[in-house]
């Protein structure tokens, strides 16, 4: 195809589908370093101190919880016969979940060269780190005797056991404990040429010191810049297949069993969309209130890369949508008695509420994105993406817990009651997550800045854009 | 060797190269091309963020880091499925509801192999960036460089190494200068410090 030049009167305007802004204001390389460091070096705010006193005192009490629930038995939880799932796995399906979109916005985003993602994709990658790390807080208690968690490993030992390859909750533990890794490792590469930057910059010994041992002595030299390029394209696609394979195996927790409500071959795609769907949500939650807190970073996370996070997330809540319908069509269809019955008693038990609050947000809080006017308010997105967590929340339950409550034989039935334990570990959880965030925003830079500022209008020589690199 | 460059470093030590600073990437790939051209070998670049072209107009070679992932990941497949086929067929076999363990069960052993495989190939990747780029390192003779040191972010930078056979300071002053580079600073090694 040949490009229309300028005195091509038949030239199309291209201006309509030119590619909106990378940085607003058409700052420049030294702008990007300078906006993003002052952030890790400026003084700290008041309002981070308030913060994390609130998610450290959150954390300390969920971690109180756990030290109880450690010394006394699960018994101070509420999960009970029939219910022996219940907020444990619930917060961990959720937690694991919401990591998802964070690999995918930095990963499948970067493979399929969606350049807008770049600014936000550091804290997208962060948040799924923080978040593996608050579901990898209850498979390990949920367990009970937390001092044989050891079990689940293939250690050779004395007592002549082998752990049980064809167990899905074993295929759990290998599945997170790889995922953890490798977006661990994902961030942290992604980050040591920024780290340099700020070992540079650094103005007291601490820092210079600190710093310098994580930037790992980075020069950027052409040789690191063609490994370390390699190395990213891998980690990406690398962590694109874990994605995928890490929701589907969590799922198959559920879908390999018999119970009715959980034995079915949609799940995989079911937690996978689910996962999306309350990871850009997270992501929309925690970049808000970033932007306002620190105002250059409104150049930065521009709100048309924000428009495209509700896309996506519109995107995977109408996938949702889909799943739940299917799922109903797929109980009547079966005409399995046991199947039917399951769905029937989701929404007409006295636990009906759980499955109507999620069914009520999740079909149709993400609709409402289909509106431009909604995409672009900043404040109704924010309330509209904690809602959209909050109806995932709701699912989770739904699917964990109370299938649970109803299965083959109503002799066997029963309700769940969550214990005070329960409430506080889960918020603990919380805690946890957003006291790492709030370490993340003030000691490390919250957006790839070497990526960034590759991808600047004028950043590259003249001769390569002809080549088509 | 006599000459009249900014000095970084202790002039007691050897001189390790001669540095230089380019405002564009631009003028840094020219200047490239042309130590090419009059025969330069040990030379580097360094820039704030990967610059397209750079590493093919200095001819380096493609990384070989996707080979060794691509080893570490079939190495993983054949440790996944020894770690599971071994003790669960042979060593300690565990029948659960009368299912198969062998290899007709192959299937269920999968989603660990996926796991793991994925993990020790991330693994290898990061490591061998490091490791291929020549870290981790605590100190370089170009952090002596205060320019640099201080912002490297600011400019993209060459060093052309004194152990160069073709190493000549009058010549590559005039060269970064007629390329509109500057900052052309000789870089000695630092004293080793005493206590």
């Amino acid at each position: 195809m040949s490009t229309p030049t300028a005195n091509d009167s038949t030239a199309p305007d291209l201006s309509a589908i030119a590619r909106p802004p990378q940085v607003l204001n058409n700052r420049g390389p030294l702008w990007v370093t300078d906006a993003v460091c002052s952030i890790v070096e400026g003084k700290t705010p008041l309002w981070w101190y308030a913060a994390i006193t609130m998610s450290g005192g959150l954390a300390a009490l969920g971690g109180a919880c756990i030290l109880y629930m450690i010394v006394t038995g699960v018994g101070v939880w509420g999960s009970n016969s029939p219910c022996f799932w219940a907020w444990d796995i619930t917060n961990f399906i959720f937690w694991v979940s919401m990591a998802h979109a964070g690999s995918l916005i930095s990963a499948l985003l970067f493979l399929t060269r969606q350049r807008w993602s770049i600014s936000i994709s550091r804290a997208a990658e962060a948040m799924t780190v923080f978040a593996i790390i608050c579901a990898g807080v209850y498979p390990a208690i949920h367990i009970g005797r937390v001092w044989f968690v050891w079990f689940l490993f293939p250690v050779p030992n004395s007592y002549g056991m082998w752990p049980n390859f064809s167990s899905p909750l074993l295929w759990d533990v290998f599945a997170v404990t790889s995922y953890l890794t490798v977006s661990s490792l994902f961030w942290f590469a992604g980050m040591v040429p920024d780290l340099a930057v700020l070992r540079d910059r650094a103005t007291t010994k601490i820092r210079k010191f600190t710093y310098g041992i994580v930037s790992l002595g980075w020069l950027g030299t052409a040789r690191q810049w063609r490994h370390y390029e390699m190395m990213y394209v891998l980690l990406a696609g690398l962590t694109s297949v874990l994605v995928v394979t890490v929701t589907s195996i969590v799922a198959s927790d559920c879908a390999t069993s018999v119970v009715p409500g959980w034995h079915a071959t949609i799940f995989p795609f079911y937690f996978m969309v689910g996962a999306v769907y309350s990871g850009s949500a997270a992501v929309l939650t925690l970049l808000i209130p970033l932007r306002l807190a620190y105002p250059q970073l409104k150049e930065l996370i521009t709100p048309s890369q924000l428009d495209k996070v509700c896309k996506l997330l519109l995107m995977m809540g109408s996938c949702v949508a889909y799943v739940y319908v299917f799922e109903l069509f797929n109980a009547w269809y079966s005409a399995n008695p046991f199947e039917r019955g399951a769905f029937w008693e989701r929404f007409t038990s006295s636990n009906a509420w759980y499955a109507i609050t999620c069914l009520a947000i999740n079909l149709t809080v993400p609709q409402l994105f289909w509106f431009k006017a909604v995409r672009s308010c900043l404040p109704v997105v924010f309330v509209l993406a904690i809602l959209c967590n909050v109806g995932m929340w709701f699912e989770r339950f739904m699917i964990v817990t109370t299938t649970l409550m109803r299965d083959f034989i109503p002799s066997s039935w029963g309700n769940f009651h969550p214990t005070i334990v329960d409430i506080l570990t889960a918020t603990g959880t919380i805690g946890i997550f957003f006291t790492l965030f709030l370490l993340f925003i003030r000691f490390v830079p919250i957006v790839n800045m070497s990526e960034l500022k590759a991808a600047l209008p004028g950043s590259q020589p003249e001769h390569s854009t002809e080549e088509g690199h | 060797m006599s000459h009249h460059l900014p000095v970084c470093g202790s002039v007691e030590e050897p001189l390790y190269a001669v540095g230089a600073r380019f405002d564009t990437p631009g003028d840094l790939i020219k200047a490239v091309h042309r130590l090419r051209s009059q025969g330069y070998s040990s030379y580097e670049c360094f820039t704030p963020y990967p610059v397209h072209g750079l590493a093919e107009t200095m001819r380096l070679p493609k990384s070989v880091l996707s080979f060794l992932v691509l080893g570490a990941g079939v190495t993983a497949i054949l440790i996944a499925l020894s770690m599971e086929l071994i003790p669960s067929t042979l060593i300690y076999p565990l029948v659960v509801d009368g299912k198969p363990l062998n290899l007709s069960a192959l299937p269920q052993y999968i989603p660990i192999v996926v796991a793991l495989t994925l993990m020790i190939s991330a693994i290898v990747a990061v490591k061998g960036m490091i490791l291929l780029g020549g870290m981790p390192r605590l100190n370089h003779p170009m952090f002596g460089w205060d320019l640099f040191a201080k912002d490297a972010s600011r400019g993209f930078f060459l060093s052309v190494e004194a152990s160069d056979k073709k190493f000549s300071v009058s010549g590559l002053t005039e060269l970064v200068h007629e390329l509109g580079g500057g900052d052309v600073t000789a870089i000695h090694l630092e004293a080793p410090e005493k206590d």
